[in-house]
């Protein structure tokens, strides 16, 4: 089995960010996560998220007159996106900064 | 991808949606069925949907219900389980232990045939008196709630685990002493006895028939709490006891049925000609029912564990 590099991409992080522009119903999720990060969830992992999200007051849902249902991002998901955020923001200084020391790599 | 597999695709999705629990569908079911009208449901939504019913089984997430009915619901559906288990117990006791001849033990004197008996007799003491000391209390104040609000039909539900295996027991004597009585008019017709029963050699469809009944009568007595658990709706210690307790008594009936699993196929290899495990349709029945009654017993109450311990509501 391949070794795992894509952790960054963990799909309630994903979710999370996504949700932090504005609230989203599933399929705009879905299409945003697609456009802007390059990653396609299916339907079970985005509800599988989105339901450990909501259990975990991260996410909330609101009110929708049809089955498209919107969810926005509590003070709490917001709060635990800006630090994981700023973890990975750690990481990737690090691993641009060496890059470019060692290996001539001009950046992104 | 053509129009008819795109159908078909579009079916299978939403019927790997029926395999979410009930309580998820509610709350998520249109949701996703609008998400796969909008984003075209392939064969990849399939299967990711049908993943991810697992983990939505055995972690339910906490927000989707009230801990109390989390723990009923699970004490329900691990009774039914349990009594299956512990059918299955009854009849491989019946086809392996009782089997007392003198024949049958130099047989079956292997020491990992011993050693799985043994293990098994004391896994399945642990396993009752589980269900006994957490079952009893909740039974009692249930049916205290059932008799003050004079409420028969769930009185006569919790008394079904006492009446029915009674009755079933009576029964099951009752067959017994007739083919005791009738001795050889019964036997000659078998090659061999399948069991013998109280040295009433029973031949194999009158044991099946016994057995087919036993389960029948597990059954029963176990939906009757089954079905009085939604309708009484306990809470408290009592179900969280019950819950803790069914938890321990499906582990000990797990590892009876281990025991029983290695027994049976040291019988099979070491004793082949012991009574009972003679055929290997046997040993090709009796694991897979075990199996997937031990995987319903342990998927319940590992719901029930997982409701004791999220925090309250």
């Amino acid at each position: 089995m391949r070794d795992r590099l894509d952790r960054w991409a963990d799909p309630p992080l994903l979710v999370l960010a996504s949700l932090a522009e504005e609230p989203k119903h599933g399929y705009a999720i879905t299409q945003d996560i697609a456009d802007t990060m390059g990653v396609r969830l299916s339907a079970g992992t985005l509800y599988a998220v989105i339901s450990r999200l909501e259990s975990r007051g991260l996410i909330e849902a609101l009110e929708s007159e049809d089955r498209r249902r919107p969810y926005r991002l509590t003070a709490a998901g917001a709060a635990e996106l800006a630090e994981q955020s700023e973890r990975m923001h750690q990481v990737s200084s690090v691993a641009q900064r060496r890059l470019r020391a060692n290996y001539g790599w001009a950046g992104a | 991808m053509n129009e008819r597999q795109a159908r078909g695709a579009g079916l299978l999705a939403r019927a790997a949606l029926g395999l979410y629990p009930p309580t998820w569908r509610a709350r998520y079911g249109d949701e996703v069925r609008a998400l796969l009208d909008d984003s075209g449901a392939g064969a990849r939504a399939a299967a990711s949907l049908a993943w991810h019913a697992v983990p939505a089984w055995i972690c339910p997430s906490p927000h989707l219900h009230d801990r109390p009915a989390r723990m009923r619901a699970s004490l329900g559906a691990v009774l039914a389980a349990w009594a299956v288990l512990a059918g299955l117990a009854a009849v491989f006791a019946q086809l392996a232990q009782a089997q007392g001849s003198a024949q049958s033990l130099t047989l079956a004197s292997h020491p990992v045939i011993q050693w799985s008996y043994w293990v098994f007799d004391g896994a399945i003491v642990v396993s009752v008196l589980a269900v006994a000391t957490g079952g009893l209390p909740l039974w009692l104040r249930m049916f205290g709630d059932a008799r003050g609000a004079r409420r028969r039909r769930d009185m006569a539900c919790l008394l079904a685990p006492a009446v029915v295996p009674a009755a079933y027991l009576a029964v099951s004597a009752l067959i017994a002493g007739l083919a005791h009585q009738a001795g050889a008019r019964v036997v000659p017709s078998q090659a061999r006895p399948v069991v013998d029963l109280a040295n009433g050699n029973l031949g194999p469809w009158w044991f099946l028939a016994l057995v087919l009944l036993g389960f029948a009568a597990a059954l029963i007595s176990a939906a009757g709490p089954g079905l009085a658990l939604p309708r009484l709706r306990p809470d408290g210690p009592a179900v969280t006891r019950a819950t803790r307790a069914a938890g321990l008594a499906v582990a000990a009936m797990l590892l009876a049925g281990a025991a029983s699993i290695v027994a049976t196929v040291g019988l099979y290899l070491w004793a082949p000609a012991y009574a009972g495990y003679h055929e290997s349709w046997q040993l090709a029945s009796y694991i897979p029912v075990v199996l997937l009654a031990a995987a319903i017993a342990v998927v319940s109450a590992a719901r029930g564990i997982r409701a004791v311990r999220s925090p309250a509501a």
